[in-house]
């Protein structure tokens, strides 16, 4: 049986971070067609747990939403200092979706 | 009469359609100009526009301060007062001034009137306030009425005497009520930015949902679009109002059934509901058609009140003063020390200022090394050159400035074991490399409160401008 190694960076058509609100992190993963979003919802790799060891945060500090009308899968992190507040690295939350770039499915 | 009096005398009801144009998701940055006359040809019934949000961060609403230039903030609201005013439709504009505290509103009013001054426009205005007072706040705290909305901890009296501005975040009942006034044009402190342009329409009776779900969409213009942009767009709510479509009105832009439903995950913690003053939004149910290749329908998103009215209360704080030094280095030696070298400065600098400068802090922001990352630095690969940006916070702008300049010193000079830059271990590419950069606030409160009384919470007053009229002023 052939194996393949399918990248998240090369199958999603957007992959992004921006705050929700002050207090939240929101990544939207967008896929362009029904066979690579099937595929990424059932990838362990999205999963919460993995993403929370991914991110280096608590598991119930994160939750993944699974939105069929969109393809997407949408990750919400708390923040562990509000927006704006001296300390953080990244007042919109634009580039929080680093970590995800490596991820394959 | 007023624009609002000539949309009431022969009011559009649910059995026709009802169109609103969003000129801004964010006005102030540079409207374009194109799509809001193309707009304008389709004889809106409701021109909306917002003006801000806490996206920006704390320093807006904490100093009382704009977020845009002066200059393009007078070009926006200037194109958008004169296509209403020449068109004599309503104009809503809320979030004033980029955080709604009253000193927004207070700058925004006095940009308005000197635009109707210069362009000859006469308007009468409805004001609308959003500063929560205080008192009522403490009041509420105490009867265990005020909740937290996530990870920041719940507020105490003190917390609410040091906040400079505490704004709420106003829903449809205000504009409604500002409506029922029958002005030209409405300014509103903070606001929900759904309830610009879904106040009209619940007002003449079109069913709640589809009107707030075309709402949530059309404020942010045409970023629901492929490609997404900051064009104006045309919300058309059509007979009967269970269905609406968007338009954009750049021609190259498209709303497509995908990049429509795509919108609900945008800055948005829970795709599927928007959680308003008066109840909640479900977009579960809603569906997306293509009208044509860039017009498309939505129809399905239910409305549920809400059996307590809550409202979003912001507040922000000073925390101290900011001075940055901004720096580079590619040296080798240098970027392998990194970690060392910061405790060493750290601990000269703690040397020299702790006898005569207490309560500052120091951050090293270090790009090429994860300085961006607020979770996991751990993928970031030694890199050959890195950006120090050392945030220094102090008591006052000279405590500031010298932190940074101390630190700047024995960064410069910090001798290590290996070293090799004996001349110096950073480049600047300026001086002074720093910078006193204003003050420093932070969000302290992001809640929600219960009110009992919400149309006293958020007062209205009328103003009539005369630009029409030129007074001689002759001294």
């Amino acid at each position: 049986m052939m194996k393949f190694i399918v990248r998240l960076i090369d199958v999603a058509s957007v992959i992004r971070s921006k705050n929700a609100g002050p207090l939240q992190i929101t990544l939207d993963i967008l896929f362009p067609d029904a066979t690579s979003y099937a595929l990424a919802c059932s990838s362990n790799a999205l999963k919460a747990s993995a993403l929370a060891e991914r991110y280096e945060v608590e598991p119930n500090s994160l939750s993944v939403i699974h939105y069929h009308p969109a393809r997407a899968i949408k990750v919400v992190i708390d923040r562990p200092l509000v927006a704006g507040t001296p300390g953080d690295s990244d007042v919109y939350g634009a580039q929080q979706h680093h970590p995800l770039l490596d991820i394959t499915l | 009469m007023t624009a609002v009096d000539r949309l009431f005398a022969n009011p559009p009801h649910a059995t026709d359609e009802l169109r609103i144009l969003a000129a801004s998701g964010q006005l102030g940055y540079g409207i374009p100009a194109e799509a809001l006359a193309q707009g304008l040809k389709r004889n809106p019934h409701l021109i909306g526009c917002d003006m801000g949000s806490v996206d920006p961060g704390p320093y807006y609403l904490g100093s009382g301060k704009m977020a845009t230039s002066e200059a393009i903030t007078i070009r926006d609201l200037t194109l958008v007062l004169k296509a209403a005013r020449n068109l004599d439709i309503p104009l809503i504009i809320g979030t004033a001034g980029t955080a709604g505290a009253e000193a927004h509103l207070q700058t925004t009013l006095e940009l308005i009137r000197t635009i109707a001054r210069n362009e000859r426009l006469d308007m009468k205005l409805a004001i609308i306030h959003a500063d929560i007072p205080r008192a009522l706040i403490k009041e509420m705290l105490h009867a265990g009425r005020i909740h937290t909305l996530g990870p920041i901890p719940l507020i105490d009296d003190a917390a609410i005497d040091r906040a400079t501005n505490i704004v709420g975040q106003m829903g449809q009942e205000a504009f409604i009520r500002a409506l029922e006034m029958r002005p030209d044009v409405i300014i509103a402190g903070r606001a929900c930015d759904t309830a610009i342009f879904s106040s009209l329409p619940v007002m003449l009776g079109y069913p709640v949902g589809p009107a707030v779900h075309m709402a949530k969409i059309i404020e942010c213009s045409s970023i629901c679009c492929t490609p997404g942009g900051r064009d104006a767009i045309l919300g058309t709510i059509e007979p009967g109002g269970e269905s609406f479509t968007l338009e954009s009105m750049n021609p190259l832009r498209a709303a497509t059934p995908l990049s429509v439903a795509a919108h609900s995950l945008y800055e948005q913690a829970d795709p599927f509901s928007v959680h308003e003053p008066d109840g909640v939004l479900r977009v579960d149910s809603a569906s997306y058609e293509a009208v044509n290749e860039r017009v498309t329908r939505v129809r399905g998103a239910v409305w549920q009140p809400a059996s307590q009215i809550t409202v979003k209360i912001e507040g922000a704080e000073r925390v101290g003063e900011r001075a940055i030094l901004c720096a580079g280095s590619s040296d080798p030696r240098v970027i392998e020390n990194l970690a060392l070298i910061e405790q060493g400065v750290r601990g000269n600098v703690a040397s020299i200022l702790n006898d005569f400068i207490t309560g500052y802090t120091i951050k090293f922001h270090i790009y090429g090394t994860g300085a961006t990352q607020i979770f996991s630095k751990s993928k970031f690969k030694k890199p050959s050159e890195i950006f120090f940006l050392v945030e220094c916070l102090a008591n006052n702008a000279d405590h500031a400035k010298a932190v940074a300049g101390v630190t700047k010193q024995y960064l410069l000079h910090h001798g290590f074991q290996g070293r090799l830059s004996t001349g110096g271990n950073i480049a600047f590419p300026f001086t002074p490399p720093e910078i006193n950069a204003g003050t420093a606030y932070r969000f302290s409160f992001y809640h929600v409160m219960e009110v009992d009384n919400i149309a006293e919470l958020f007062p209205i007053e009328i103003e009539q401008i005369r630009g029409n009229v030129q007074v001689a002023t002759h001294v």
